[in-house]
């Protein structure tokens, strides 16, 4: 025991060597390696600077996307807020929401992924971060039609309770996901066989001939509706689309969310452009 | 009736007004009033661009409540907006007057002076000989640099904590009777940057690798003001040492009038440079030639030949000396797991 003792004790000393080892080449003479390197780069700039040219942007994927999703810390005294930086955004953020790990939608579609319609596509956006897809875009009708919707943790997956009550609107962790009836039982639409599906179709993509892919994705869009939920079927005041009430939404809210102000608006809006929103392909190509 | 029970009366009557208008959260004091947070409150609300970017148009209001602007209305900046449901909103017009009065002026404020220091600075797009610089997409636009100013309360008395100092408070009420207009402009007069965050604001130019190279800057300043004592103090978020305004904006200037060196009203100019340090601030019995010191030095043997050698020395000395002792170490330990162990049958 003692001897195996010491060769654990051993072995965390030799772990610790090798960190020493690393941290001081990193600060020694990696720091001149890496100094060497900069001065390459400012040799390359100053070569195009003689040109009179302005370096031309490298449109890499990791400048344009991964670097775009800059962190910031607002030292404020009593506090630090910390935030994502959007260039040239002005008004803070404030918080993360994090990402919706359960869609399998957004993984193909990403969680801004309404553009068609130019008047209302950031309205859309805006539900998306607090609406499942499949609330919108899949429309149990007829004897299908459950009328049950639950809201989903966006990290977890897992069905939690009602959100609204604790916090701002919109701010939620949460989305709404509508359920289904299956042999009678009531269960989520984004069942674990579909979003297998879709992941497996995501990973073999590459592999697929062009035949199997557009009959995977056939598939995988199955449920989709021709013609999504619109607007007015959730913001009226008489039998709407979504159960408020029964989601956790505080009377206030909901006549908030159905009030005059609101439905005004948006028959505003749909007023104008109703046309676009029932022919987005239309839309697309104007 | 007498006067004094009409007073008691209007007391009781206004009693609850006065306590509710008192413990009135702050988003009660929002500049909404065309209620542009029905929608903007969300925030989801956004679109990606036809460029690829990310059009975010949330608002959160406790956080604008508590900036600079949140007095300041909605359409006081928006000015096209003005209906809803509205059109694409035009890019905002910081230079615009707005409906705000300036109190000292009775006038419409406006931040068309800054732009004015602006041009008579490094940063300005045009030249002394009114030709346009090279590069100018590289000079900064306000939003390059600033994000909606947050209301950052320093407590001054006794330097115990930062936040509001309630005797600072205790003196504004001798005079003053409205507790929006006491918080307000206490935290306006005292909110400034953190040293941190202002060299945050410079980094995103000045440690810019290509930007710096282009325009024949010699040194990424962020990062060698980061090697600095000052920089170290700094990233330990101390308050006290200097950031980039304090050397390179003359004291009582507007900090947008950022000179070149080679300007002589510049404070970091050959004759003005030796009063930066020894300022009452700073370090006031110093001679001047402390300000003649390597403040952007980095490890380039052109730029500052001296502390290259100097630093090639230190890392020569504990790099040779320390890395070769871990390796022996290493060595050591690896016998005590293998003492039998040789190579080619050597014992």
């Amino acid at each position: 025991m003692k001897a195996f003792l010491f060769k654990i004790y051993m072995l965390l000393f030799m772990v610790l060597v090798v960190f020493f080892i690393v941290v001081i080449w990193n600060v020694t003479f990696g720091h001149i390696v890496h100094e060497y390197y900069e001065r390459q780069k400012v040799n390359d700039i100053t070569a195009l600077k003689g040109s009179n040219e302005q370096e031309v942007e490298k449109s890499t994927f990791e400048k344009v996307i991964l670097e775009s999703d800059e962190r910031v810390k607002n030292y404020l005294g009593y506090k630090i807020l910390e935030e994502t930086r959007i260039k040239g955004h002005f008004h803070h953020i404030g918080f993360d929401i994090g990402p919706d790990k359960r869609s399998y939608c957004v993984k193909c579609h990403g969680d801004i992924p309404h553009d068609a319609v130019k008047e209302i596509r950031a309205f859309l956006n805006m539900h998306t971060f607090f609406v499942g897809c499949q609330t919108c875009h899949i429309k149990l009708e007829g004897k299908n039609k459950t009328g049950v919707f639950k809201w989903y943790n966006r990290m977890s997956g897992e069905i939690v309770d009602s959100p609204v009550k604790t916090a701002r609107p919109g701010t939620y962790k949460a989305k709404i996901i509508p359920f289904e009836r299956v042999n009678g039982q009531l269960q989520r639409i984004d069942n674990d066989e579909r979003i297998a599906f879709a992941l497996e179709y995501s990973k073999r993509e590459k592999t697929l001939t062009e035949g199997q892919k557009s009959r995977a994705i056939k598939l995988i869009h199955k449920l989709v509706s021709k013609k999504p939920v619109q607007c007015e079927e959730c913001h009226q005041k008489d039998n709407p689309l979504l159960p408020f009430e029964a989601i956790g939404y505080p009377k206030e809210r909901v006549d908030s969310i159905t009030s005059t102000e609101v439905v005004g608006m948006i028959k505003n809006y749909t007023k104008f452009y109703m046309p676009k929103m029932l022919t987005p392909e239309e839309a697309k190509k104007k | 009736m007498s006067l004094k029970i009409a007073l008691k009366n209007y007391f009781i009557l206004f009693l609850p007004a006065i306590t509710i208008m008192l413990f009135m959260p702050a988003t009660s004091f929002s500049a909404d009033i065309g209620n542009c947070l029905l929608c903007h409150k969300y925030p989801g609300i956004s679109r990606v661009d036809e460029e690829g970017k990310l059009k975010l148009f949330y608002v959160n209001e406790d956080i604008f409540n508590n900036s600079v602007h949140a007095k300041v209305k909605c359409d006081g900046c928006h000015t096209d907006i003005k209906e809803i449901p509205h059109k694409h909103a035009i890019k905002v017009d910081c230079l615009v007057e707005c409906h705000i009065i300036e109190p000292a002026s009775k006038k419409k404020f406006s931040h068309k002076d800054v732009q004015t220091f602006i041009n008579k600075s490094v940063h300005g797009v045009i030249d002394n000989k009114g030709k346009e610089k090279k590069f100018k997409e590289d000079f900064p636009t306000c939003k390059s640099c600033h994000d909606n100013p947050l209301y950052r309360p320093i407590s001054f008395f006794k330097r115990v904590r930062p936040g509001i100092s309630e005797q600072s408070l205790g003196r504004c009420r001798v005079c003053h009777k409205s507790e929006d207009f006491i918080y307000r402009s206490y935290n306006h007069v005292t909110t400034r940057l953190h040293p941190l965050n202002i060299a945050g604001v410079c980094a995103k130019c000045h440690n810019d690798l290509a930007l710096v190279t282009r325009h024949g800057l010699s040194t990424k300043a962020v990062y060698s003001y980061g090697e600095t004592f000052h920089g170290k103090a700094a990233s330990f978020l101390d308050e006290r040492i200097p950031n980039c305004l304090d050397c390179h904006v003359s004291k009582g200037e507007s900090v947008h009038q950022m000179l070149t060196h080679k300007d002589p009203n510049a404070s970091t100019s050959e004759q003005n440079k030796g009063k930066i340090c020894t300022t009452i601030d700073c370090h006031p019995s110093a001679s001047p030639k402390l300000a003649k010191y390597g403040v952007h030095s980095e490890f380039n043997l052109t730029q500052s030949p001296a502390q290259y050698f100097f630093t090639v020395f230190f890392i020569v000395l504990t790099g040779g000396t320390l890395l070769p002792l871990m390796v022996i170490i290493f060595l050591d330990i690896v016998r005590r797991f293998f003492p039998n162990a040789s190579i080619g049958g050597r014992k």
